[in-house]
């Protein structure tokens, strides 16, 4: 049986974090495949969506998903994450105005980010169901079975919320 | 091994602060409309077009501080407003400080080995 600590060792996730303020922790977990770490990387040398549709800049718009994950704050269903299709141990998405994030659950809170790229991109192309099948062929090819992935689809599944 | 998604203390505080505002206003939203409140009565009561409203929401206008003030009244909600120097007190963590220059690039910060 495969475990998170056997996904990092192998380096086939990686841990991902922002800064958080000195009276914050960490209440949740955010992994990476090298290949998302290698697109953050990209954003972060400043490449740019073809046509802008956020207030925000790129960088602040990840920065603050990553941060309103890890420091456990309400993620709004639909309008900042959502299931990609309602299956059994299904991909989800994770949202900004400009861009969109695939990866799965492994548990409850604890997401790993395997896609990235642009909304517009995303819609113009229909690239939904090419990411749902080619995250379900990578956890198959890391040995992950049920017990590395959410099997629930509703919001509180995958999320829980700080009261 | 891990990754720090670094950026400029500047637009951090930015980003975070828009995408807080912006999460409070669709929670209230989102809580309203279980309540019976549709986005159509919102813009009604706000004299505004939907459209604009989620342009806002959708983070995709800037929501500025009379149209958050106007959010908040029609969505019956208090705002909050609080600028405090950051808390140092004992049983805290003490986060590091990372780089504030601007896209940097990305640092990957692995934990030493026998070999180092």
């Amino acid at each position: 049986m495969t475990t998170i600590a056997d996904l990092v060792n192998s380096g086939a996730i990686v841990k991902i974090d922002v800064d958080l303020a000195p009276r914050e922790q960490p209440l949740r977990l955010l992994y990476g495949t090298p290949q998302f770490i290698a697109w953050l990387r990209e954003i972060l040398g400043g490449a740019q969506a073809p046509r802008l549709l956020g207030y925000t800049s790129i960088t602040e718009q990840i920065d603050d998903l990553f941060y309103s994950f890890l420091s456990g704050q309400q993620l709004i269903f639909t309008k900042q994450f959502r299931v990609v299709r309602a299956e059994d141990n299904a991909v989800w998405e994770l949202k900004t105005p400009d861009v969109r994030i695939f990866g799965w659950f492994m548990a409850r809170d604890c997401f790993v980010a395997v896609y990235g790229n642009w909304a517009d991109t995303i819609k113009d192309h229909d690239l939904y169901r090419g990411y749902r099948i080619a995250i379900r062929r990578l956890r198959r090819e890391l040995g992950i079975d049920t017990t590395l992935c959410v099997r629930g689809r509703a919001p509180e599944d995958v999320l829980s919320v700080r009261h | 091994m891990f990754f720090r998604f670094d950026i400029e203390a500047r637009s951090r505080v930015a980003g975070r602060l828009i995408g807080g505002v912006r999460r409070e206003l669709l929670k209230a939203i989102t809580e309203e409309k279980r309540a019976g409140l549709s986005q159509q009565e919102l813009a009604r009561r706000l004299e505004s077009e939907r459209s604009n409203i989620n342009r806002q929401l959708s983070g995709e206008a800037e929501i500025t501080l009379r149209s958050l003030a106007d959010l908040a009244w029609a969505l019956g909600r208090e705002i909050t407003v609080e600028l405090r120097r950051p808390d140092s007190a004992a049983g805290q963590n003490i986060g590091p400080t990372t780089s504030t220059i601007g896209y940097q690039p990305v640092r990957i910060i692995a934990p030493k080995t026998s070999n180092d």
